[in-house]
């Protein structure tokens, strides 16, 4: 398999860069790059493709038994000699270096030198030798790991990640504002590019002194003062601005995040603050609640899986399935009375019962059947039977249904003995039981044993009088 | 020649052909496109159009709107914003510093002066929330631990139908899709037997302006997500009913023809229009049906009737207006549009707002503490509010018992109740002239998001493009007013 050397100087060029990257790599800490090689580095992303399939090609050629073609070999080595050395000036940028770009360097500078060696061995007559099957192996290997470390530099570390392995960590009741909030706006939308490993703009945003030091443009956060602080005037203009933040292409921050970063700055940018220590006139509370709803409902994340298809199949002109929200397995689920009434209609749902968190059957003829079904929906926050004609026996059926917040009954045929019912419904909020047959005594007993739960009773009858006597005249005018 | 025709008729149709052709340059922008911005293909929220339609975008507070629009502008002075200095300082003319070249209607550019006129109407405050609210609304005094209301909206446009169309469209121009529609393709219907966006107009006796159907028109949205006007009286739908003689199984069969044929339509020619055809047919079928039982007033209990007033039972008032509201509500319409017309006192204010004030005060109250009792509060947004306010400065004569005053844009005042808003608050503040305002401004874009937000809508992320470019109904503006939220 001897081949002709077709010129020396491609041995000098090969030879001459070798020694150039072990120099590089050697003195690093001792180098300053100029700015037109620094420059050269950010040819790095483009040039790297080229060693990535020619050294797989040849590799995969020898392993297979065929003539590695020797001008393939030459530009897969000197490629990726070009590469590694671009690749350095460009890692170069960021001081000091993570982890990952550490390992993406070294492994680079191995993928570059084991090409040189069988470039060396090849051109030495050595083929064949089990020497030349090893290093194509661990090209082929190291290539992989190069290239894979590379992309979680570019694109971040849970870019291969399987999508559901995604952060869905729930914000606890009572969140620290910078552990639980702040610091779940910044990873989410900065630390891709601010972290040990890329620190772009020299600047650092994993903790809080980090931010106070900043970066090329000085400090990003001012304690106590965001209209000085350089990170709020960047998220703060406007998008095609060369220096708003994130880059173009990347999600901006939504408003309420923005609001938090700044309310949370300017009310000095604790770290030791929690939710709970907030007054609730403060607009950070509200705007930290609302970060909270808007993710995922922590009860629901549970929820299991229910399709689309599903959905469609079971609903009609007259039964409304929704999600609550999009992405989320929680349903609404509204019932209309159809001019023909079966009880079909609502037992059908049975399949989705664990995916329902309301339920909407006002004005339905339900009975025991539906009953049935609605105490099988473990998962119900908010349930409307009013103006049905349920009695106190279809009523008991809703004793399990721990997560009822609000219960809607007026104009039914409930009397007293649903109070037993209603008092272990621990996270009632709120009941409405006006023309029922509950009687007072049977209510006051409910008060007592649930205080916090809010009892509409009807309109309060003198409020009712006043609006039913006196029509509306302006006296002292007419 | 045949195959170009085909192509040039139905955008939408591909060929074998046309499509691997096409599929090379898409892979390759791909490719390039995944270099060039690296977040491509990354998952995660998108900065546009990512949210599917007819879900909310995050678990909303409310699932549907009544608004109860007040058109002609009710003054804020004598209804919500107090101003006792304009008593103490009767007749002067307003200054200078405070007008600040502030443009005026032709009606009072034309004054030489601009005398200062306190209100007709006496105030006192109200509820545990101690809210100031003028003898012209007892009844809605009586119910303000249940409302929000906002003291400073302020608008840019100064005549009325620029300024409702802003407020309706979230521009002054005509053309775009009414708020209504915007819910209606963001959430979809919650009853499909009904629209999902509905009006309802009346009138008083005071001086009006005119509303036309632009207002609720869908704009470039799919036409199915236009507001249907409801009429008073034996056809609240026009057309709905069958002719004489027409049975309803005769109908359905007529309506399956016709919808076969669209559908053979729609395969060849891909328009979506034919689809939102086929279901507008299916829809008017079912509404014959739902559409006389929910308009029935005769089933509610008398009890209901005298809480919204007597004039609850005259079919077209504004009383009436408001019992319909809840029903529709009650039966899923998403967007209930309200009009009463009237408030647009150029003079005669006292007098005329008195009226104006008796025909909307009992019914609003009540449909705030009849949908309270029904625990609808809870998931319905009332909103109560007219296009701009009025000028602290009199109109015409200077005559305490019969004054006018113009059209202001810089300060008024609406309230809202309920669907995710704090109960019992007064927000925002004007001057001592109630002119300009100097604490917590709320736009009608800010007005807008806000009221999306409730409905569990990102203002940002509601999006249609049309003509090139996307439009929000907030336009590039708005922020959420986290602070009247609970």
């Amino acid at each position: 398999m001897a081949q002709k050397n077709s010129s020396p100087w491609v041995d000098y060029v090969i030879f001459g860069l070798t020694v150039f990257l072990i120099f590089c790599l050697i003195f690093e800490s001792f180098i300053d790059l100029p700015g037109l090689v620094a420059w050269l580095g950010r040819w790095h992303p483009l040039i790297l493709h080229f060693p990535i399939v020619l050294l797989l090609m040849s590799a995969a050629l020898g392993l297979f038994n065929r003539m590695v073609p020797k001008l393939l070999l030459t530009v897969a080595t000197i490629s990726a000699l070009v590469t590694a050395i671009t690749g350095f000036f460009l890692g170069n940028e960021a001081v000091p270096k993570g982890s990952l770009l550490l390992w993406h360097q070294w492994m680079g500078a191995g993928v570059a030198i084991l090409a040189v060696l069988w470039y060396w061995v090849s051109t030495n007559h050595l083929q064949q030798t089990y020497l030349v099957k090893g290093i194509q192996v661990v090209l082929i290997i190291l290539v992989g790991f190069t290239g894979h470390y590379g992309g979680m530099i570019t694109h971040g570390e849970d870019f291969l990640a399987l999508p559901k392995s995604k952060k869905l960590e729930k914000i606890p009741e009572d969140p620290l504002i910078y552990e639980h909030i702040v610091y779940r706006i910044l990873d989410n939308n900065c630390i891709g590019c601010h972290n040990p490993n890329k620190k772009k703009g020299e600047l650092l945003m994993t903790d809080i002194s980090e931010l106070v030091q900043g970066g090329e443009s000085g400090p990003a956060l001012v304690l106590g003062d965001p209209g000085k602080s350089e990170l709020i005037r960047r998220l703060h203009l406007p998008v095609e601005d060369e220096e708003h933040m994130p880059p173009d292409g990347k999600k901006p921050l939504s408003e309420n995040e923005i609001q938090i970063l700044e309310r949370w700055i300017a009310m000095g940018a604790s770290d030791t603050l929690k939710l709970s220590h907030l007054d609730s006139n403060e607009p950070l509370a509200g705007m930290v609640k609302k970060m909270m709803d808007s993710g995922t409902k922590n009860s629901w994340s549970k929820l299991p899986k229910v399709a689309d298809s599903t959905l469609q199949n079971l609903a009609s002109d007259y039964v409304t399935i929704k999600r609550v929200a999009s992405n989320s397995q929680a349903l609404g689920i509204s019932v209309y009375l159809p001019p023909e009434y079966d009880p079909k209609n609502i037992t059908d749902l049975k399949r989705i019962a664990n995916n329902i968190v309301e339920l909407d059957l006002s004005g339905i003829p339900i009975g025991e059947k539906e009953m049935e079904f609605v105490a099988m929906c473990k998962n119900l926050e908010w349930l409307e039977v009013d103006r049905t004609p349920i009695k106190d026996a279809e009523f008991a059926k809703l004793s399990g249904l721990v997560h009822l917040r609000v219960l809607k009954a007026y104009e039914t045929g409930i009397g007293d003995e649903s109070v037993a019912v209603l008092k272990d419904l621990k996270n009632l909020n709120s009941l409405y039981v006006w023309e029922t047959q509950l009687s007072d005594s049977g209510l006051s007993q409910l008060m007592e044993a649930v205080p916090n739960l809010y009892i509409d009773h009807g309109i309060d009858p003198e409020l009712k009088t006043d609006f039913i006597e006196k029509d509306t005249i302006v006296d002292s005018i007419q | 020649m045949e195959e170009d025709k085909t192509n040039s008729e139905n955008p939408l149709k591909v060929n074998r052909r046309h499509f691997f052709s096409q599929l090379s340059v898409g892979i390759g922008s791909l490719a390039l496109g995944s270099l060039l911005i690296p977040d491509l293909f990354k998952g995660g929220p998108k900065p546009l159009a990512g949210q599917p339609l007819g879900i909310p975008h995050f678990a909303p507070k409310a699932k549907r709107v009544i608004y109860l629009f007040q058109s002609g502008a009710p003054s804020q002075l004598e209804s919500f914003d107090y101003k006792p200095t304009l008593t103490k300082r009767m007749g002067e003319d307003l200054p200078e510093s405070i007008r600040n070249g502030q443009r005026l209607t032709g009606m009072t550019a034309g004054q030489d002066k601009f005398p200062l006129m306190p209100s007709a109407a006496k105030f006192s405050q109200h509820g545990k929330s101690g809210a100031w609210v003028s003898e012209f609304f007892p009844h809605i005094a009586k119910i303000s631990d249940e409302i929000c209301i906002v003291r400073s909206m302020h608008t840019e446009a100064i005549n009325h139908d620029p300024a409702i169309t802003f407020f309706q469209t979230g521009s002054q121009q005509s053309g775009r899709p009414s708020m209504g529609s915007w819910m209606s393709y963001g959430l979809g219907s919650e009853n499909q037997n009904l629209p999902s966006f509905v009006v309802l107009t009346s009138r008083g006796k005071g001086n009006s302006q005119g509303l036309y159907s632009k207002l609720w028109s869908s704009g470039f949205l799919d036409s199915k997500h236009q507001g249907v006007l409801l009429r008073s009286g034996k056809d609240p739908v026009l057309y709905l009913n069958d002719p004489d003689g027409i049975s309803r199984s005769d109908k359905r069969h007529l309506l399956d023809h016709v919808s076969s044929l669209n559908k053979i339509h729609h395969v060849e020619t891909g328009d979506d229009e034919i689809e939102s055809r086929i279901a507008q047919y299916e829809m008017a079928y079912r509404m014959q049906m739902s559409v006389p039982d929910v308009m029935d007033i005769k089933k509610e209990p008398e009890s209901i009737i005298k809480l919204y007033g007597e004039d609850s039972q005259v079919p077209g008032t504004y009383a009436a207006n408001c019992l319909q509201a809840r029903r529709l509500a009650e039966n899923g319409v998403r967007f209930i549009q309200l009009y009463h017309q009237g408030w647009d006192q150029h003079g005669n204010l006292p007098n005329e707002m008195a009226g104006q004030a008796k025909d909307v005060d009992q019914a609003s109250a009540a449909l705030i503490l009849d949908l309270k009792q029904r625990g609808m509060l809870e998931d319905t947004l009332v909103i109560w509010g007219g296009e701009f306010g009025r000028t602290n400065y009199c109109q015409g004569n200077f005559d305490l018992k019969n004054y006018g005053r113009d059209h202001h844009p810089r300060a008024f005042s609406i309230w809202m109740a309920g669907g995710g808003i704090k109960p019992g608050i007064t927000y925002g503040e004007t001057d001592e002239f109630g002119y300009n305002i100097v604490k917590n401004p709320v736009h009608i874009n800010d007005f807008h998001a806000t009221i999306m937000n409730n409905l569990g809508l990102d203002h940002e992320q509601l999006i249609y493009k049309y003509q090139g470019r996307r439009f929000r109904l907030t336009d590039v503006a708005g922020n959420v007013v986290n602070d009247i939220l609970t």
